[in-house]
């Protein structure tokens, strides 16, 4: 089967089963959430989307635009389809109920509630800790000022130690390079390897290394270094596999090998990219750092959750003082300095 | 034939997409000739010229090369190690329409490139070439008439001028045969004759063998030595410059073509 055919059942499928589930609000909650109901549910899910697809290909046989037949479809009936509104198409319909019923859903699953919002004790509340953060407690502005350097070097150091590996990996992960059968393999699973840990958020990796080298700064700076690993790969990667080719066949034609090619013919062209990519993901490094903190990575953001927890808001609004002012300036520092790397 | 320098036989490329770019080409070139290949864009002209440094494999067929004039002749499609094939092309120098320079190097750092094949990978990363190669470069930059360029940015540099410095760079490399594909395509006329000139003394002077592609006929008649002419891939005319006549150029460049028209 074609993939365009598998993509457009699965999302003709996907919307009939969503517009289904407007039914279910019939139910009781009870019956809904109970352990043995959910595997009825799967199996009613997906049926709903089987069903969808095959009605999918039915309306499709009918000369009728479906959603998935409107994105996935190779030139589906052009000419009729752009002449009509969106809103007298079917496809225009069934994405707008779709989106309806899971709107709703939305606001039922999150729980959103106005009274929540406008409780009198919770507005109180939020009033003590904006009141406590707008009068800040600069007694603590001295340690504050310690940990956003901790943070800070938490943020260099993952960078200084990411960037010559990812520039190293940027080549195996460029197409351009990688010609040829072996060359290829290795860049499939390299790709495959940097996906994998770049899906993982740097948070998480904070988490795994606060259990395996104890909580603090080093954890929170590994973390930041596998994720800038992942991330500048991806980045360099992509500036390597836009590089003109006609100084590659120049510096290849004098019998140059393949690193003296790289060296020569590629570097010269993405070494101004790559500077700007990396200050950027080291002013990125710092607001990650202050976020790390808050699961064990060390600096500003430990401290920080330290006086969340005992509620002590004067202090809280130090510290987010002093984490805005130093993101702020990094935020302009690197614009700055990616400006003038033009 | 001891002069027979290099010698296609029956050679053929098909790239992926199933165009065929070759389909069966067979001729010899002579020691010292200045070969010049025409034909419509798309005629080939490029392929054949890749294929000679391995910049292309060919799908088929043989071209066979004698790099100094007492070896065998060797065929180079067989070449598989990347030590054989880089060898190659240390002997066969090519520039080409967009002079493929690295723009952000100096003149004289890209005429050392020509060098590279012969430099070991770490002293080449670290820049470290031989004051014996630094003079040399200085002596081919002297001999394209660009001395007082070389430490200026490559990009910094006219067409003509990048042109001639990619010359030098080939010349580093000490070639039997120069390359050129399209040379003179993305130079004025008068530019075009300078550039021309500078291989025509490459050819005498150091009795490079020149295989180069050429679009205008009039500049054809000049240089060329013999032509090939080559029209879907095949070989369609070969022999004399002067022996193109209109005949043989409606033959080449299609019915209705007019000779102002190609250039
Ligand atoms: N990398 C490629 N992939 C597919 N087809 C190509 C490629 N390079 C050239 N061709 C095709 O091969 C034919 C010959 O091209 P080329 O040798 O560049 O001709 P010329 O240099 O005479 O203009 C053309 O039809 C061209 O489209
Ligand atoms: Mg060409």
């Amino acid at each position: 089967m074609k993939p365009y055919i598998i993509r457009r059942s699965l999302l003709d499928g996907f919307c009939f089963s969503v517009i289904c589930s407007a039914f279910y609000f019939y139910l009781p909650e009870a019956v809904l959430n109970t352990e043995m109901n959910f595997k009825l549910q799967i199996i009613l899910f997906l049926c709903e989307l089987i069903l969808g697809a095959l009605l999918s290909s039915v309306l499709y046989r009918g000369r009728i635009t479906t959603l998935g037949a409107k994105i996935f479809q190779p030139d589906f009936n052009p000419g009729v389809a752009e002449a009509k509104n969106f809103y007298r198409t079917f496809w225009g319909w069934q994405f707008l109920v779709t989106l309806l019923i899971l709107f709703i859903i939305g606001i039922f699953k999150t729980r959103f509630s106005f009274f929540e919002l406008l409780n009198i004790d919770g507005l109180q509340g939020a009033q003590r800790l904006f009141l406590g953060m707008a009068s800040p407690n600069w007694q603590v502005l001295p340690q504050a000022i310690s940990n956003i350097i901790e943070t800070i070097f938490m943020a260099f150091i993952a960078t200084t130690l990411a960037t010559p590996v990812a520039f190293v990996l940027s080549f195996l992960a460029a197409k351009n390079v990688m010609k040829g059968r072996m060359a290829f393999i290795i860049y499939l699973f390299l790709r495959t390897i940097l996906n994998l840990v770049r899906s993982i958020e740097a948070l998480v990796w904070a988490i795994i290394f606060s259990v395996w080298v104890g909580i603090g700064p080093f954890a929170g700076m590994l973390a930041l270094m596998m994720h800038s690993i992942a991330s500048l790969t991806k980045q360099y990667s992509e500036i390597v596999e836009s590089v003109n080719e006609g100084p590659i066949e120049g510096i290849q034609s004098c019998g140059a090998n393949k690193i003296q090619t790289i060296w020569y013919a590629i570097v010269p062209q993405v070494i101004l990219p790559f500077i700007s990519f990396t200050v950027y993901r080291w002013d990125i490094n710092v607001r990650m750092a202050t976020i790390i903190g808050l699961v064990g990575g060390g600096g500003i953001g430990t401290m920080l959750i330290k006086y969340q927890g005992q509620a002590m808001w004067a202090e809280v609004g130090t510290i987010i003082f002093v984490i805005a002012v130093v993101v702020w300036l990094m935020d302009q520092a690197s614009a700055v300095l990616r400006e003038a790397l033009k | 034939m001891p002069n027979v320098i290099l010698e296609i036989k029956n050679l053929k490329k098909t790239y992926p997409n199933g165009v065929r770019g070759l389909r069966g080409v067979s001729f010899q070139v002579l020691r010292g000739e200045f070969l010049v290949i025409i034909g419509l864009s798309g005629s080939g002209k490029s392929t054949l010229l890749r294929c000679i440094n391995r910049l292309t494999d060919a799908t088929n067929g043989q071209i066979k090369i004698s790099i100094d004039q007492t070896a065998e002749k060797v065929d180079v499609t067989k070449f598989k190690s990347p030590t054989a094939i880089r060898a190659l092309r240390k002997s066969i120098g090519m520039i080409f329409q967009q002079f493929n320079l690295v723009p952000r190097h100096t003149v004289i750092k890209n005429v050392l490139m020509g060098k590279l094949a012969t430099t070991t990978t770490l002293k080449s990363i670290l820049g470290l070439f031989s004051v014996a190669d630094r003079t040399e470069a200085l002596n081919y930059l002297e001999l394209v008439g660009i001395a007082d360029k070389a430490y200026l940015r490559a990009d910094h540099l006219s067409g003509g001028q990048q042109q001639r410095v990619a010359i030098a760079r080939a010349l580093m490399q000490k070639p039997q045969i120069l390359l050129a594909d399209e040379p003179v395509a993305s130079l004025d006329p008068a530019t075009s004759h300078t550039v021309m000139n500078y291989l025509k003394k490459v050819n005498h002077e150091l009795g490079i063998t020149i295989i180069c592609n050429l679009h205008d006929l009039s500049i054809v008649r000049q240089y060329a030595t013999r032509v090939i002419a080559l029209k879907d891939g095949e070989i369609v005319f070969e022999g004399s410059p002067l022996a193109i006549n209109e005949d043989w150029f409606q033959k080449i460049y299609g019915i209705g073509a007019l000779e102002k028209e190609i250039g």
